[in-house]
């Protein structure tokens, strides 16, 4: 690119930058003050900043063993030792509940980088290319959308789960969750990035890139991208929320994170036999996956609104 | 019509290709040997090939799957890995009766409950009464099952039997009153789905002329809704049957593990445990074909119900 170019590109993009910062002057709301205004998606997104730092810095601050048997303690009410109280074995709530959210949010965070790395990715290329690809992308959606529910990341998990776990440990029992989770989120995802990019190919601004010869990589990335990028945010958000729960029916199942290492599934499974004893520690930890959904699905409404105003 | 039906019969065969190709190939693709896992500290190679050959895992994988298609279109699912003279259909047995009913009665109830409840939140639009109603059918919708059978349980318990009331067993399959809980649990979800959807269809056929022209006819207010309302509001319900049915299938193994039914959801978590891949994989080929079955028979009833949608799509 010669330096007249560069200079003609910045003065462009200055411009452009200029006129959205007097839009913004003149009183349309930019998209951070559109969420800003909707209290309950930034309460949300709060929330799930603490519960992030809970899962990352809590063993530090809160330290004792999830795994620790106190045979004192056992059906523990909340205490000074025990802050949420113990389970039937006598280990500790709150470390197994800060314990079990890491796992939570870590494969919700996998899930969700597999679906915008697969699934956005595929459905982004068959919107744009269309023909064969399109015809395979879709063939192999459809495939993995003839397993109704969970019942594909099931047998997935269920089959993988051992010979995994004996190879890989614990990390990769981990990264299979989330892997037989996206098998069945991806379609989805896909399903929802090409309709966008269809529809967006055939709008004016790109049959006008492209007669001043803007070649499909940059087509895509500087034109289809941004434009599909609001999309793929709020589905990936609003995913979480789905797949917080389904990873909570895989551990249920016994499919999800091995014992003793807790998970909130696991927790909620276990405690639902002691039920009468101490209806506390399934209370506990169904209260923080409750917390969880309800905030991913808040933040993700409020993203919604806030990146695209005229739907409201 | 005709040609729109032959694409669903089309489109049924490629759907039940990938459930069994997929399925057939997760088990295929399992690392470990399951003869040596069957055969335990065993070590007689002849007796090693004789399973191999016994199972079929001595052929190509084509051939394998070609064998399996074989044996499924004949209703055979397999030899379980865990118990070399038990075959699937065996170990399955009386569950797919049991889920069956499960499901069946699941299925019945959140109809019968989900449609008088849309209804009477479309009736009584934006008031307090309608908002209270969606806000229970969206509380009922999104609360996980995992968490809906405890707090059943602890009513149940706190409310019921500790004060020597008539109560609920919390476990087992059987009788009578061992159906309740878990039938409820089940139909929760789709409870609160039906009657979001009904309402919402409710609405738009009160919306339409014709019930204009019906009251301008004369007709009384319940003849106009009972008759000429519901009977429109009701057909795109029709077409909830396909999610439901998938909300049901998870619903099974969770709900039937947790209440100890016997249904092929608490035989395929049991055979999870013990790695006998053929009952996982009859277990899910069953499931996910029961599926797309009911969706088809749903989907023909809806097009001989209502003669728009062939027409619509040009066939």
């Amino acid at each position: 690119m010669t330096s007249t170019d560069a200079q003609m590109e910045s003065a462009t993009r200055r411009s452009a930058a200029d006129a959205q910062f007097m839009l913004a002057q003149r009183g349309a709301p930019s998209f951070w003050e559109r969420f800003a205004q909707n209290r309950l998606a930034l309460t949300s997104f709060v929330i799930i900043l603490l519960l992030s730092l809970l899962a990352i810095g809590g063993p530090r601050f809160y330290q004792t063993d999830p795994n620790y048997q106190d045979y004192n303690a056992i059906n523990a009410w909340p205490s000074a030792t025990h802050p949420l109280g113990a389970d039937s074995l006598g280990r500790d709530t709150l470390a197994r509940i800060i314990k079990g959210l890491r796992v939570s949010l870590l494969v919700a965070l996998y899930v969700e980088l597999l679906n915008i790395g697969v699934g956005a990715t595929l459905g982004l290329l068959a919107g744009y290319f269309g023909g064969w690809l399109d015809m395979l992308i879709a063939r192999l959606a459809d495939m993995l959308f003839a397993f109704p529910g969970l019942l594909f990341a099931i047998l997935v998990a269920a089959i993988f789960g051992q010979p995994v776990t004996e190879r890989f440990g614990g990390i990769g029992r981990l990264l299979l969750v989330a892997g037989s989770l996206a098998l069945v989120s991806w379609p989805l995802m896909a399903r929802y990035v090409r309709g966008q990019t269809l529809s967006l190919k055939r709008r004016d601004f790109i049959t006008a890139a492209r007669s001043v010869g803007a070649r499909d990589r940059r087509l895509i990335w500087r034109h289809i991208l941004p434009n599909v990028a609001g999309l793929i945010v709020v589905s990936a958000t609003l995913d979480v929320a789905a797949v917080v729960v389904n990873e909570a029916v895989l551990s249920l199942l016994g499919l999800g994170i091995q014992p003793p290492d807790p998970s909130i599934g696991q927790m909620i499974r276990q405690a639902i036999d002691y039920l009468e004893a101490n209806w506390g520690q399934v209370f506990f930890p169904s209260l923080a996956l409750t917390i969880i959904v309800l905030s991913f699905s808040f933040l993700g409404d409020g993203l919604r609104d806030a990146f695209d105003p005229q739907r409201r | 019509m005709g040609r729109l039906i032959g694409r669903r019969l089309l489109s049924l065969i490629f759907v039940i290709f990938s459930i069994t190709f997929l399925t057939f190939i997760v088990g295929y693709l399992a690392p470990g040997d399951p003869i040596l896992v069957l055969m335990g500290p065993r070590r007689d190679p002849q007796v090693y090939n004789n399973l191999r050959h016994l199972y079929g895992l001595d052929q190509p994988w084509y051939q394998q799957y070609f064998n399996y298609v074989g044996g499924l279109l004949r209703g055979h699912l397999g030899i379980s890995y865990r118990y070399q003279n038990r075959t699937v259909n065996d170990i399955l047995g009386n569950g797919v009766w049991v889920s069956i009913q499960l499901g069946g009665t699941a299925l019945l109830v959140s109809l019968l409950l989900g449609i008088p409840a849309g209804v009477f939140s479309a009736l009584h639009q934006d008031s307090w009464l309608d908002r209270l109603n969606m806000a229970l059918m969206l509380a009922l919708f999104s609360i996980p099952s995992f968490v809906l059978i405890p707090i059943l349980r602890a009513v149940n318990f706190f409310a019921l039997y500790q004060h020597g009331l008539p109560s609920l067993p919390a476990a087992g399959w059987g009788q009578a009153d061992n159906w309740v809980m878990p039938i409820l649990v089940l139909a929760a979800a789709n409870v609160g789905y039906i009657a979001r959807l009904m309402r919402s269809s409710m609405l738009e056929v009160l919306s339409q002329d014709y019930m204009q022209t019906a009251r301008a006819k004369g007709l009384t207010q319940r003849r106009t809704i009972y008759v000429h309302g519901l009977r429109n509001a009701l057909l795109p319900v029709a077409t909830v049957i396909g999610p439901a049915l998938a909300f049901l299938v998870t619903g099974a193994f969770v709900v039937e593990s947790l209440f100890a039914i016997p249904g092929i959801g608490f035989i395929g978590v049991q055979a999870i445990g013990q790695r006998d891949y053929p009952v996982i994989q009859g277990v899910t080929v069953l499931l996910a074909v029961a599926v797309v079955v009911m969706n088809l028979v749903t989907d023909m009833a809806y097009i001989f119900l209502d003669p728009r949608i062939g027409a619509e799509e040009g066939a």
